[in-house]
């Protein structure tokens, strides 16, 4: 279980001489994890993944798929073993799904035929396999996309934004089939994503990565023990001058208006009884309390300054 | 999995993508659009055009839209199947693809190349065909042409053919890199045309000979008697180093490339 399927040492590289676009990044992603690749827009989430995959020639520093080093020799054998979706996924508009597929299906050795039908499946495309992609709906070519990574049944997928694109629903079946070939197959998937809502849900493991540097990296339940037993709550009164002098009776520091919202932090869920007890006993009303993502915040705060 | 299965994959990939484009059709289109014409103007003066007694109407007919076609056209037609072919996949985002795969790159170039020299080849096959389909239809309508009186002379429109088609492949080489190279395809084609029209113009000073772009006008108005280096005709000579030249650099400069 401790295997790491990708690793990189001291990873560089940047496009122009002026700016360094990835940073000594050590990138861990264990066997069997679904590992969220957080960070904002223009972090190097993709230039990260190009350099993973061979696409981009790094500065310096290592990387190793599969425990062994990614060069020229190894390429072949460990990109075999890869199925990759990077951004825009790569389709030929002019032909239908099940020509899309074939092509792939050529590139690479050993796919049975009637595993087309398969991930077509999978994926939810059976319908539509004899349309033209160019007809398809921006969520149809990403399932598309994410159909072609499936093909080879590779031990490591790599999705470059997937849920780019997707309506809610798209997304939840997306979630849910990255969830399915983790536990059935035991497919190790990289995911990249901005959304950490996203990450939050789908993923074991987590990084995230400001301006080329990785911040943090950890399981997820790492990442949501590490900001403590403490939550911030938002509560919405009617008279705020009340509300203050009642919280400040309470002991409660670290009040602050925002929004309109009394934002609090508490130790535990039942304090939130209390404070909500203490404001309605001085006629108080209280209009809704509501517990503020810790991840959100934490995310927040690691990538903006 | 060996060097032959990686090419024959990519080459039978290349042909399924090539379906339904226009840079296939543009193949068929090319190679018929003289003939045609050229039926239709026997057809319409049909009475000027009758030869005299005794005289191949063949040679005249033949040899002449070789000679209008070959120059100008032929390269024009060179450097936009080129892009076309290539832009099928750069405007499937398809490079980052390909290139991510267990598949050598050099598969990817080379196999690719394939695909746009088989096509080059299928138009002057094709347009030989039309040829010969126009002229013995013309002599089915009007006996009096003699199109079915006399034999065409195969052999020397084949070798025409054949010279012009060594004459174009340095500027496939070209043509192919630039094109992989660029995925705005304004940029193969504008330097391409410019380069056709100067090839053009530059055909008449000695000079041309090192200058691929003139090569199909000199196989025509050289012909026979193009200056020879070590007893083949220089230009069937310079166009197929300058092929080798751009294929080789071409595919090390793609291999080293980042791909964004």
């Amino acid at each position: 279980m401790n295997q790491l399927i990708v690793d990189t040492k001291k990873l560089n590289f940047s496009y122009t001489k002026t700016r360094k676009d990835i940073e000594n990044l050590e990138l861990k992603v264990p066997k069997g994890s679904i590992y969220g690749f957080l960070g904002p827009n223009g972090s190097g989430k993709s230039t990260t993944i190009r350099l993973l995959l061979g696409l981009l020639k790094k500065q310096s520093g290592n990387v190793a798929l599969f425990g062994e080093l990614f060069n020229s020799k190894t390429r072949l054998k460990s990109l075999d073993k890869v199925g990759a979706l990077i951004e825009n996924p790569s389709l030929y508009e002019h032909l239908n799904a099940v020509e899309n597929l074939k092509i792939a299906a050529n590139y690479r050795q050993n796919i049975p035929s009637g595993r087309i039908e398969e991930v077509l499946e999978i994926v939810k495309l059976s319908h539509a396999k004899k349309k033209k992609v160019k007809a398809y709906s921006l969520g149809m070519k990403q399932r598309l996309g994410l159909a072609i990574s499936l093909l080879s049944n590779p031990e490591l997928i790599i999705l470059d934004e997937p849920t780019n694109g997707l309506d809610p629903k798209g997304i939840i079946e997306m979630r849910t089939l990255i969830k399915e070939l983790n536990e059935k197959y035991g497919t190790t998937i990289f995911i990249s994503s901005h959304l950490l809502s996203e990450i939050e849900r789908t993923c074991t493991h987590v990084g995230i990565i400001r301006d080329g540097k990785m911040l943090f990296q950890d399981t997820v339940k790492e990442l949501k023990s590490s900001k403590g037993q403490k939550m911030m709550i938002d509560i919405e009164v009617d008279k705020f001058i009340d509300a203050m002098t009642v919280l400040e009776k309470l002991q409660k520091e670290n009040t602050s208006l925002v929004d309109e919202f009394l934002q609090i932090e508490v130790e535990n869920k039942d304090e939130i009884t209390v404070v909500i007890d203490a404001l309605r006993a001085q006629n108080v009303k209280v209009y809704q309390v509501s517990i503020k993502n810790n991840l959100e915040e934490l995310f927040l705060s690691l990538t903006e300054n | 999995m060996t060097a032959v299965s990686y090419y024959l994959s990519n080459t039978k990939n290349e042909v399924i993508k090539l379906k339904r484009t226009f840079a296939f059709w543009l193949t068929i289109i090319s190679a018929l659009i003289f003939p045609l014409l050229f039926f239709i103007v026997y057809l319409v003066k049909h009475e000027s055009m009758i030869p005299e007694d005794g005289a191949n109407p063949w040679g005249k007919f033949m040899f002449k839209q070789i000679q209008i076609t070959i120059p100008f056209l032929v390269p024009m037609f060179i450097v936009l199947i080129t892009s076309l072919i290539i832009q099928v996949e750069h405007k499937s985002h398809g490079i980052k693809h390909l290139f991510s795969l267990p598949i050598p790159k050099w598969s990817v170039y080379f196999g690719k190349l394939s695909i746009v020299i088989f096509s080059i080849i299928a138009t002057y096959v094709y347009f030989f065909l039309a040829i010969l389909f126009f002229g013995a239809l013309l002599g089915m309508f009007y006996s009096d042409l003699g199109f079915l009186d006399f034999q065409p002379d195969y052999l020397k429109s084949i070798k025409m053919l054949t010279m012009s088609l060594i004459a174009s492949l340095g500027v496939v080489g070209i043509q192919f890199w630039m094109s992989f190279r660029f995925k705005n395809f304004i940029v193969p084609l504008g330097i391409g045309m410019t380069m056709v029209i100067m090839g053009l113009v530059a055909s008449r000073a000695p000079e041309a000979i090192y200058f691929p772009y003139s090569y199909n006008v000199l196989s025509i108005s050289l012909g026979e008697n193009a200056p020879l280096t070590m007893g083949v005709s220089s230009i069937t000579l310079y166009s197929l180093i300058c092929f080798v030249v751009t294929c080789v650099l071409g595919y090390l400069d793609i291999k080293r490339l980042n791909v964004k």
